[in-house]
C-alpha cells in the first residue's frame, strides 16, 4: 500500500480497514505494442484487425451490408432515392448525393465535450458502390488515439456530409478537441452537419416518451434490438478490458454501436423521405394529429412550405382538438393566415366549451381577433365573456391560485374596456 | 452649524463639536489623525501608445502616480509583479496600462484576469470597456462567468482580448475545455490576479493549484504569460504572491496616491459592572455613532463581524433614522443575500441614493461602491489588514473621512483599544496558503490529468509527482501506459472539488411562509450551529425560525416569526493525537506540531433575549457528528503544576488561558476567525497533562497552527501581559471570561499558571 494511500485514507476520514480494497493479483498491464505485433487470439470473436500508420496503430472493425438490407421499416438503398430531400438541411448546395454522407457515432469514456472525455470507439459508415460499409475503430488505450484520429481525419475529408445524432453538440466538438490535444491540426473546418437529434425533437417531442435514438426507433422505424447494451454502461465496459485486457466484454459495445450506426442510416431515409414529399405516398400518414402537426411545422421552418401547407390542409379534416388546433392557429396568426386561424379557434373554442377542464385560449385570441381586427365589438364581448366563464370553472377547481387570479382580473378589464367601446354604458 | 436642521457644514466642522462632547470622548481611548499626502507623480510614459496616452488624458490624467510608473516599467520589463497600495489609490491602472498598450502594439494579445468574486469582474470590464471607447479602439473586454449568456460564449472564446472571470470558473469551466480557447492559451501574454489577499487558506491554497494547471496549459498551447498581481497591505505579499503563482515576483509598494486628512478613532464602550467586567454593548454604541453620522447626512459604512450582527443593526438602525432619512436608504450587504439585490445595492451606494449600509466583511474588496465618508467598524475586523481595508471605505483624495472602531468585550479587541500603538505600529498579518496540502494537492492532479495527461518528468506541487499518479492508477481514475497518464473515469473531477470550502455546497434557506421561496444560503460549518431546528434565522432584519432542517439534502424550511430572542448553539468536541511531528520546549511548557482527528457534534442550543442576552431556554440538536483530519499545535503544563492546582481549579486556569489565546492567536493569522479552534484538556489522553489545543478547521491543514508554533513564546507572553493589565477584578469578558465561566479565581489561576509555565526552566 503507498503512502499515499495511507495519508489519502486518514484525511477522507478512513481507518486504514474500510479503505478501498486493493487489488491481491498482480495488475495486468498491456503488453508493449511492438512494430510488428499480432493480435492475440482472444480478439478473434470480435472480428477486429490491427490497422497502422505513421502515427502508430489501432483496431478496425469492417462490416459491409448489402443496400438493399431492410432495417426495420426502411431499406438501406433507399438512402439513394431519399439522400437528394436532405438538401433542405442545407439549401443553396449542390444536391446531396448517398455517397457524400459520412455517418458517425462516438462511445466515450464520460459524458460532456471537456478535454478528459475520450472516445473510445468511433463507429462511421458510408455508401460505397453497392454496400453500406461501417468502420469502427477502436483504440486499446489513450496512445492509440492518435493514429486513429488521423485514419478518421481521412475518412472525414473524402465525405461532404456528417450524419449524426446530436453531433453538433457533442460528437463533433468531442472530436474537435481531440484533434487538438493530439496536435493533428487546430483548425479542422467544421463540416456540413445532418444532426438528426433537432428534427426528432421537432417531430416527436410529444408523441414520444423520449427522444433517445433507441427509443425512437422503435417507436418510429419498426427496429427492435434484442439485448441491446445500453450505451451509459459502455464507459464501464471498456474501463474493465483496460484493466485486465480481455476484449470480450466489448463484443456487446461493438453490437450497439454497429445498431446505432443502422440506425442514423434508417433516420436519414426517413428525413429525406419527408423533405421530399413522400408523406402519404412512400410513407403513411402519422396516426396522431399531434405529430402530423409537428412534422408539417418542422417542414415549414425547412423551408418546405408548401409540403407543410399539403399536411396542415390534411390536419383541417381531422376531428378538431385544441391540442392541435390552438398551435396551427398561432402559426396562421403569426403569418397573417387570419381566415383559417379564426376557423380553428372556433372548432378549439367549440370544444373548450364541452370540456370538464377547459381552456379558454381560444376565446381570448377570438376576443383579440375580434376587439383588435375586425373591430366587431359585440363578437369580441360574446367571446370574453364565455372566456370568463371558462375561467371561472377553473378557479373553483384551482382555489387560491394566484395566477389564475390576474387572469382573471385580466379578462374583466377586457369586458369592461369592451362594454364601453360597444356602447353598452351610456350616459 | 446650521441652526434649524442642526446639520454642521461639513464632516470637519461636527468632528470639532464631536470633540467637545464629555459624554462621547471620554470612551474615546485614542483619536489618531493621519495627515493628507500630497500626491507623487510622474510623467507618462514615453512609450505609452498615443492612443492610449490620448485616453487617459480626456480622462483627466495627465501623470502617473509613481506606484503606476513603477509598475509598467516593470511589466515592460518582463517582471512578474504584484502592486501593494491601499484602496482608492488608482491599482487597476497598474496592470490595465501594460495590457492595454500590449494589445494596441499587438492586436492578437490576449490576457486573462482573475477576481475572486462575479461582482468585482463585471465593475472591471466597465472601466476597461470606457477606456477602450476612448480610445476608439477595438479592444473586446467580456466577463465570462456563470451569469454569462451562452449564445455569446462562443464569441468570447474567439475574440475577446481581456477575458476577465474567477477561479471557479477558470477551474470548473475554462481549464476542463482548453480545446475550445485556443486563440486565448496560444495568445495570452498577461495573467492578471487582483484581490490578491483574498486568495489566502483553504481557498488560496486551491486556487495557486488552479494556477499550477493552468500554467500548464499555457505550456501546452506555448504561451509563457506574465502574472502582473495587485493586493491590499499585508505582511508578505511577495512571498505571498511567489507562493501562488510558482514565480519570483517583484513588489510595487511605492504609493504616490493623494489621500485626504484620516482620523481614526478608538472607543470602548463605557464599564457598567465593574466587578463582572461588563461593558455597554458594541452593538448599541456602534448604532449610536452611526446614526449620529446618518442624520448629519454624511454617507455610512458600518461593518459587522457577523451575519446576525449586520441583520441586528440595520434593524436598529433602520427604526432609528426612518424619519430621517427613510429606511430604503439604510441597506444590509452580506453573503447570502441573492446577486441581484447586492447589484442594485452597490449602484445606490454610488449613486449616493442609499445613505448608509451594514455590512460583513464582504464589501471589504475592491466592489465599487464609490469613496464613502465615514465608516463604523462594530468590534475589530480581526485582523490589521482586514481594519485598513474596511476603513479604506471611508476616505477620499480630498477631503476628510473617520473611521470609528468600537470595540466589543472580547479580549483581542479589548487589547487592540487599550494598547493603539500595536496597531499602528504593527505590519499587518501574513498571508498563509499551504497548496501542498496532500487533499488539495491530489483533487487538482486529478482535474489536471483530466485536462491533459501527465508526462514522465512532470512536476506538480513538492509531492513526488509519480507516487501520487500511481495512487490515483490504483483509484482507478487515470491509466498509465506508454510513459503517460491519461484520466479515464466517467467523471468531471472539476464538478465534485470546490475552490471555496466554506462556499462547498451551501444549505440553501427556503422560506414558507407564503408558498416558498429561496431566501438565502449558509455555508456547510455554519449550518449546524446556524441553522439548526428552531434555530432563529435573521434575514434583511426579519426573524424566521427553522422549522425543518434536510440535512442530507442540504435544506432548511423556515417560517416567518416575531419573538424577542436570539438562538445560540454549542459544539461537543473530541481531539486525538495521530502523530508528532515537532516538538519544543520552554520553560516548564512542552509543545507539539502534528497529526490530530477531532470529532465534533452540535449539542443544544439556548435562547437568548434581545437586547439583554438572558438566558431564557434551550433545547438539545439532533445532527450528525463530523470527523475531522487535521493538523495541530498545542502545548502542556508540568506534572508539578497540575499537581499543585485542584482539577477545578486547573479546568477554570485552562479554560482563561485557552479564552485569551483565541482571541489573540488570529493577531498572528491572515484567517477568518473560525478556521482556527482551540480546545483545552484538563487531563489530555496524549499527555496525561493539562493541555491547549489549536487545531485548523480544514482536513490536512492549512498551516494556521503551525504558525502558531512558531510564535509560541511570543503568544503566551502576551496572553500574559493582557490578563495583568486588563482593569477588571476576578475575570470578565475581556480577558479570562465572565466569573460565570471560569470561577471567581480563574483569572488569577490562569496568571499564575502562565507564570509557573515560564519560572523554572
Amino acid at each position: 500500500m503507498s503512502s499515499i494511500r495511507d495519508r489519502m485514507n486518514k484525511l477522507r476520514g478512513l481507518s486504514e480497514n474500510n479503505g478501498p480494497v486493493e487489488q491481491t493479483e498482480e495488475a495486468v498491464t498491456l503488453a508493449p505494442a511492438d512494430d510488428a505485433e499480432e493480435l492475440g487470439s482472444s480478439w478473434e470473436p470480435l472480428g477486429v484487425r490491427l490497422l497502422q500508420n505513421d502515427w502508430g496503430s489501432f483496431l478496425i472493425r469492417r462490416r459491409e451490408y448489402p443496400l438493399p438490407y431492410r432495417h426495420g421499416h426502411h431499406q438501406l438503398s433507399d438512402l439513394h432515392l431519399y439522400a437528394s430531400g436532405l438538401n433542405a438541411f442545407h439549401p443553396g448546395q449542390p444536391a446531396i448525393s448517398a455517397g457524400q454522407i459520412l455517418f458517425l457515432d462516438l462511445e466515450t469514456t464520460g459524458l460532456g465535450v471537456g478535454t478528459g472525455n475520450v472516445p473510445f470507439m468511433t463507429g462511421i459508415a458510408y455508401v460505397e458502390k453497392d454496400s453500406f460499409v461501417i468502420e469502427q475503430l477502436l483504440i486499446r488505450h489513450p496512445a492509440e488515439e492518435r493514429a486513429m484520429l488521423a485514419h478518421l481525419k481521412q475518412r472525414v475529408e473524402r465525405h461532404s456530409y456528417l450524419a449524426t445524432y446530436n453531433g453538433r453538440t457533442f460528437d463533433w466538438p468531442v472530436l474537435a478537441g481531440r484533434y487538438i490535444m493530439n496536435g493533428l491540426g487546430r483548425t479542422m473546418a467544421d463540416p456540413k452537419h445532418l444532426d438528426f437529434l433537432h428534427p426528432s425533437r421537432s417531430i416527436w417531442r410529444n408523441t414520444l416518451a423520449s427522444c433517445r435514438l433507441s427509443h425512437v426507433e422503435e417507436e418510429r422505424l419498426g427496429i427492435f434490438r434484442v439485448n441491446d447494451l445500453p450505451g451509459s454502461e459502455a464507459p464501464a465496459r471498456y474501463f474493465r478490458f483496460l484493466s485486465d485486457n480481455d476484449p470480450e466484454p466489448l463484443a456487446e459495445v461493438f453490437t450497439h454501436n454497429e445498431l446505432d450506426m443502422l440506425a442514423l442510416a434508417c433516420l436519414a431515409v426517413r428525413f429525406g423521405l419527408l423533405l421530399g414529399g413522400g408523406l402519404g405516398t412512400a410513407l403513411e400518414y402519422p396516426e396522431g394529429s399531434e405529430e402530423l402537426l409537428r412534422t408539417g411545422l418542422w417542414l415549414e421552418r425547412m423551408g418546405m412550405k408548401e409540403e407543410a401547407e399539403r399536411l396542415f390542409d390534411r390536419l383541417t379534416n381531422r376531428d378538431p382538438s385544441p391540442s392541435w388546433c390552438l398551435p396551427l392557429a398561432a402559426r396562421d396568426k403569426k403569418c397573417g393566415n387570419w381566415q383559417r386561424a379564426v376557423l380553428l379557434w372556433q372548432k378549439a373554442a367549440n370544444s373548450a366549451e364541452q370540456s370538464q377542464l377547459p381552456v379558454n385560449e381560444a376565446h381570448i385570441e377570438l376576443a383579440m381577433y375580434f376587439e383588435h381586427r375586425s373591430k366587431d365589438y359585440e363578437r369580441a364581448l360574446h367571446y370574453t365573456e364565455h372566456a370568463l366563464e371558462l375561467a371561472m370553472k377553473r378557479l373553483s377547481l384551482y382555489r387560491n391560485d394566484p395566477k389564475r387570479r390576474s387572469e382573471v382580473d385580466a379578462i374583466r378589464k377586457r369586458m369592461e374596456r369592451l362594454r364601453r367601446k360597444a356602447g353598452r354604458y351610456h350616459a | 452649524m446650521n441652526r434649524l436642521t442642526g446639520k454642521a457644514e461639513n464632516l470637519e466642522e461636527w468632528l470639532g463639536i464631536l470633540r467637545k462632547q464629555p459624554e462621547i470622548m471620554e470612551n474615546v481611548t485614542h483619536w489618531h489623525t493621519i495627515p493628507p499626502r500630497e500626491s507623487q507623480t510622474a510623467e507618462l510614459p514615453a512609450d505609452l501608445h498615443p492612443k492610449l496616452a490620448e485616453a487617459l488624458r480626456a480622462k483627466g490624467i495627465h501623470a502617473l502616480f509613481t506606484h503606476q510608473r513603477d509598475a509598467y516599467r516593470a511589466v515592460r520589463n518582463g517582471d512578474h509583479i504584484v502592486a501593494v497600495t491601499p484602496t482608492a489609490s488608482g491599482k487597476t491602472m497598474c496592470y490595465n496600462l501594460p495590457v492595454l498598450q500590449t494589445v494596441l502594439e499587438e492586436d492578437s494579445s490576449r490576457a486573462l484576469y482573475m477576481f475572486p468574486t462575479k461582482a468585482l469582474a463585471q465593475d472591471q470590464v466597465a472601466e476597461l470597456q470606457q477606456l477602450a471607447d476612448l480610445m476608439e479602439a477595438d479592444i473586446k473586454t467580456h466577463t465570462y462567468d456563470g451569469d454569462t449568456p451562452p449564445n455569446v460564449r462562443q464569441a468570447i472564446r474567439n475574440a475577446g482580448h481581456i477575458v476577465v472571470t474567477n477561479p471557479d470558473m477558470l477551474h470548473s469551466a475554462i481549464l476542463p475545455h482548453h480545446t475550445k480557447w485556443v486563440k486565448l492559451f496560444e495568445n495570452i501574454r498577461y495573467i492578471v490576479i487582483d484581490e490578491l489577499h483574498a486568495y489566502r487558506g483553504v481557498f488560496g491554497s486551491h486556487v495557486a493549484n488552479v494556477i499550477r494547471r493552468l500554467k500548464r496549459i499555457c505550456r501546452f498551447y506555448g504561451s509563457n504569460p506574465q502574472f502582473i498581481c495587485a493586493s491590499a497591505t499585508i505582511d508578505n505579499p511577495g512571498e505571498h504572491a511567489e507562493r501562488l503563482v510558482g514565480e519570483p515576483v517583484r513588489v510595487v509598494d511605492n504609493n504616490g496616491a493623494p489621500m485626504g486628512e484620516k482620523h481614526f478613532v478608538f472607543y470602548n464602550p463605557p464599564v457598567v459592572n465593574r466587578q463582572l467586567g461588563i461593558r455597554r454593548s458594541s452593538v448599541l454604541e456602534t448604532k449610536n455613532l452611526a446614526s449620529m453620522l446618518l442624520k448629519q447626512g454624511v454617507q455610512t459604512i458600518v461593518f459587522a463581524r457577523s451575519r446576525v450582527r449586520v441583520e441586528l443593526l440595520l434593524t436598529y438602525l433602520q427604526d432609528l433614522v426612518r424619519k430621517d432619512v427613510g429606511p430604503q436608504t439604510i441597506r444590509g450587504y452580506r453573503g447570502g443575500y441573492l446577486p441581484k439585490l447586492r447589484r442594485e445595492i452597490e449602484r445606490g451606494l454610488r449613486s449616493g441614493e442609499i445613505r448608509g449600509v451594514v455590512s460583513t466583511n464582504a464589501l471589504e474588496l475592491g466592489i465599487d461602491i464609490g469613496q464613502l465618508q465615514a465608516c463604523v467598524l462594530n468590534g475589530y475586523p480581526g485582523t490589521v489588514a482586514s481594519t485598513w481595508q474596511q476603513s479604506g471605505r471611508a476616505g477620499r483624495r480630498q477631503g476628510s473621512s473617520v473611521t470609528f472602531m468600537v470595540a466589543s468585550s472580547n479580549p483581542l479587541d479589548q487589547y487592540i483599544i487599550q494598547n493603539p500603538e500595536f496597531f499602528f505600529n504593527r505590519p499587518p498579518e501574513r498571508a498563509l496558503i499551504n497548496p501542498d496540502n496532500l487533499l488539495i494537492l491530489i483533487d487538482h492532479i486529478k482535474c489536471a490529468a483530466y485536462e491533459l495527461p501527465f508526462e514522465e518528468n512532470e512536476t506538480f506541487g513538492s509531492e513526488p509527482l509519480r507516487d501520487m499518479l500511481e495512487f490515483l492508477v490504483e483509484e482507478k481514475v487515470l491509466h498509465h501506459v506508454k510513459g503517460r497518464w491519461f484520466w479515464m473515469d466517467q467523471s468531471f473531477p472539476a464538478h465534485n472539488i470546490s475552490l471555496r470550502s466554506a462556499a462547498q455546497e451551501n444549505f440553501i434557506i427556503i422560506d414558507m411562509t407564503s408558498g416558498s421561496r429561496v431566501l438565502g444560503e449558509v455555508d456547510q460549518f455554519s449550518a449546524p450551529t446556524l441553522i439548526h431546528e428552531e434555530a432563529i434565522y435573521i434575514h434583511e432584519g426579519v426573524q424566521y425560525q427553522v422549522e425543518k432542517l434536510d440535512f442530507p439534502e442540504k435544506k432548511a424550511y423556515v417560517r416567518e416569526v416575531d419573538v424577542d430572542y436570539f438562538t445560540d448553539a454549542s459544539m461537543a468536541v473530541e481531539l486525538k493525537v495521530l502523530h508528532v511531528d515537532k516538538e519544543l520546549q520552554t520553560g516548564d511548557i512542552v509543545r507539539q506540531y502534528g497529526e490530530v482527528t477531532v470529532n465534533a457534534k452540535p449539542t443544544i442550543f439556548k435562547k437568548l433575549r434581545l437586547r439583554t442576552h438572558e438566558n431564557i431556554g434551550s433545547g438539545p440538536i439532533h445532527l450528525p457528528e463530523a470527523e475531522l483530519h487535521t493538523s495541530a499545535y498545542w502545548f502542556t503544563f508540568s506534572e508539578e503544576a497540575a499537581a499543585r492546582m485542584g482539577t477545578n481549579d486547573m479546568q477554570f486556569a485552562l479554560l482563561g488561558i485557552a479564552n485569551v489565546l483565541v482571541h489573540i492567536a488570529p493577531v498572528y493569522l491572515m484567517c477568518d476567525p473560525m478556521d482556527i479552534r482551540v480546545y483545552p484538556q484538563v487531563k489530555a489522553v496524549h499527555t496525561q497533562r493539562p493541555t491547549i489545543y489549536f487545531y485548523d478547521r480544514y482536513p490536512g491543514g492549512i498551516g494556521l497552527s503551525e504558525r502558531l508554533f512558531t510564535v509560541h513564546d511570543e503568544l503566551l507572553e502576551r496572553a500574559k501581559d493582557w490578563i495583568r493589565t486588563c482593569g477588571c477584578i476576578s475575570g470578565c469578558p475581556a480577558c479570562v471570561g465572565p466569573i460565570e465561566e471560569v470561577g471567581l479565581m480563574g483569572k488569577t489561576h490562569a496568571l499564575e499558571l502562565l507564570q509557573e509555565g515560564e519560572g523554572r526552566s
